[in-house]
């Protein structure tokens, strides 16, 4: 099996913490690196977030770099759970896991340059704001080439905004940022909250992470109880969603999802700022930049974050040969 | 003496090479390096003719460094009144000098975070869009303390413009990141039009700087007699404004030139006026200062200031 190469381009965030994890817990994924951006919370707090995720999975060998400060134009807008900033200690502790001294925007940067040289390519999970993969793509034209393609969480369709009434988060806080990257000409996969809203996770998936003794299980479990995503009004049922793993889930099990090729933009200026739209039924002659999807099984989804993450740096428990020792 | 440190931005172009011919050869200045963008030409000719402009100034030691490939948004423009190669007729030879592997942008953070932690700021010249600056500094804010001040060409306040009727050209070419540069609370000094069309360089000019810029007189001859707009109604003679040469002449000799501060804003929404360079002169938005504009220049000044220089050409650089 050749594995993916990946570079996820994060601002953790709760959701993005178990995008990381289940990065981490496939091995069907080759992650390069964690580039981190400013966006849920302050580009410090994102990056000791992501050192914390990584070496609580142990895997130090999985470098992070710090990324841009601010969005490319437009004004610094937070998340709605900026409250957060690092997270609380006894649920994911504190670690002397530094980032690397290069920036992220170089590293991308580079990686897609190398990947492009030896006719290969890369893959990008953009869960946050996509700014730094903006500046990459603008840094040199051989970016765009080795980049396969971006899997973005971002943008609201039919579901409308959760950060502005119009406009989802991630496309919102840089919306300069997102034309650029869509208008790149690099194969673009967007996660809307029209997808990611449709799966959502209970206690009972809280639990099954935790089952197998894994510390990332364990430390997500937690931070998804604490930081309650719930909206029984708004989704009609019980559960929070979890965006941004369905960036990685899109690549490990594709045949989860559905959607179509069309036409997306987003609205730069105005109270509208950020909003996007998508030409889901032929209605421009623009021709499609991104495969939008906009149906997930999402007990399929529910399941494959919950058995990887519960895996993740668990020792195996010896029960059956233990018991035979017994007998 | 202690000589000004600085990296020379730009997009050349004539007006370009004016102005590098003219620091080179100004101790005053230390040039750290040159990096050419995307503007008047695509960047494959801007850094080719960077490097050609370095040798015909005998000036090989000096590094380029190829910057971005195109604006932050907005699709490409071209300059219009540089010649198919962007150096007008001019016929230099193929050069041999290369340009630096390491593009301008990861130059600029590096040399500039470096000058940042050293407490050594250095100054920035720039005389094309400012994408390069931009890019830098969201990649890495810290380098803004690394910048002494930046020194450009570019805008049109109380003067219209030149590529619109509201827009001067490299604020135009890369509103976005004009607005990114005019954002980030470091010293700016601003040529804008107002100031260029003020030092127009009249054809009886041309044959001064001829008859005495040495080994380089034919070039310099060439470049400056293409750049004639011959457009009297507009700028009062024969000639062509000297843009980019007067972020060198600010440098060298600030007493030529006075400035009013104000708040600067960039417009990037609308097409009528994208681009425009808005100065709040009476403190209207009650947003303090954040450039210096030039508002009035002593042109004879200034072509005597550049005579002097380029007649260096004519003894010891001539080898």
């Amino acid at each position: 099996m050749s594995r993916i190469s990946v570079i996820i381009d994060t601002d953790p965030g709760v959701d993005d913490a178990a995008a990381i994890m289940l990065a981490l817990g496939s091995p069907e994924i080759d992650l390069r690196g964690v580039t981190v951006v400013a966006g849920n919370v302050g580009l410090q707090a994102s990056v000791a977030n992501a050192c914390r995720i990584v070496a609580l999975a142990g895997r130090r060998d999985v470098p992070v770099l710090v990324g841009a400060a601010l969005p490319l134009v437009g004004k610094q807008a937070f998340g709605k759970y900026a409250h957060i900033g690092n997270f609380p200690d006894d649920l994911m502790p504190n670690t002397d896991y530094e980032p690397a001294t290069l920036s992220a925007v170089r590293f991308i940067a580079e990686q897609a340059r190398a990947a492009a040289a030896d006719g290969r390519g890369i893959t990008i999970c953009a869960i946050g704001p996509l700014t730094n993969i903006a500046l990459a793509l603008r840094l040199h034209p051989d970016v765009a080439r080795g980049i396969e393609s971006i899997v973005i969480m971002g943008g609201a369709f039919t579901a409308l905004g959760h950060r502005t009434p119009f406009a989802e988060y991630n496309i919102m806080a840089d919306p300069h940022a997102a034309e650029i990257v869509w208008g790149s000409g690099v194969p673009v996969v967007l996660l809307p909250l029209d997808v990611t809203l449709q799966a959502l996770f209970v206690e009972q998936d809280f639990a099954a992470m935790e089952a197998h003794g894994s510390p990332c299980g364990i430390a997500l479990a937690g931070l998804l109880r604490r930081f309650d995503r719930s909206d029984l009004k708004r989704y009609g049922r019980p559960g929070g969603p979890i965006h941004d793993a369905m960036t990685v889930a899109w690549l490990l099990q594709p045949e989860l999802f559905s959607g179509s090729h069309c036409a997306i933009g987003v609205t730069l200026y105005g109270p509208t700022a950020g909003q996007t739209w998508a030409d889901l039924h032929g209605k421009t002659e623009q021709r499609p930049n991104a495969c939008v999807m906009t149906h997930v099984d999402q007990a399929g989804y529910r399941r494959l974050v919950v058995e990887r993450i519960a895996r993740l740096g668990a020792t195996p428990r010896p029960t059956t040969p233990i018991r035979e020792f017994h007998a | 003496m202690t000589s000004t440190q600085i990296i020379i931005d730009c997009d050349p172009g004539i007006d370009d090479s004016i102005a590098l011919l003219a620091a080179f050869v100004s101790p005053e200045l230390e040039i750290l390096g040159i990096t050419p963008v995307s503007g008047n030409q695509p960047l494959e000719r801007t850094v080719r003719n960077a490097l050609q402009i370095c040798e015909l100034g005998g000036r090989t030691d000096i590094p380029v460094y190829p910057g971005s490939h195109r604006p932050l948004l907005r699709d490409v423009i071209r300059g219009q009144f540089h010649g198919q190669s962007g150096l007008g007729n001019t016929n230099l030879p193929e050069p041999k000098k290369r340009a630096e592997q390491k593009g301008a942008v990861e130059f600029l953070v590096d040399r500039l975070g470096e000058a940042a932690r050293a407490g050594k700021p250095v100054t920035l010249g720039c005389l094309g869009p400012l994408t390069n600056i931009a890019m830098a500094l969201r990649i890495d804010p810290s380098i803004a303390a690394g910048i002494a001040r930046i020194v450009m060409m570019g805008g049109a306040y109380r003067e219209p413009g030149n590529r619109t009727m509201t827009a001067e050209f490299n604020m135009l070419a890369d509103p976005h990141a004009a607005h990114i540069v005019f954002s980030s609370d470091i010293p700016i000094v601003a040529l804008a039009l107002d100031a260029t069309h003020q030092v127009i360089l009249t054809p009886e000019h041309v044959e001064q700087f001829a008859s005495v810029s040495g080994r380089i007189a034919s070039t310099v001859a060439d470049l400056m007699a293409f750049w004639d707009r011959n457009q009297v109604e507009r700028y009062g003679s024969r000639g062509g404004p000297l843009h980019d040469p007067l972020v060198i002449a600010f440098l060298l000799a600030p007493h030529l030139f006075q400035t009013k501060r104000a708040r600067v804003f960039i417009e990037q929404e609308s097409e009528l006026c994208m681009g425009q360079t808005v100065a709040d002169w009476y403190n209207k938005s009650g947003l303090e200062p954040n450039a210096e504009i030039v508002c009035h220049v002593d042109a004879e000044g200034v072509i005597a200031l550049f005579l002097d220089l380029f007649s260096r050409y004519r003894s010891e650089r001539a080898a």
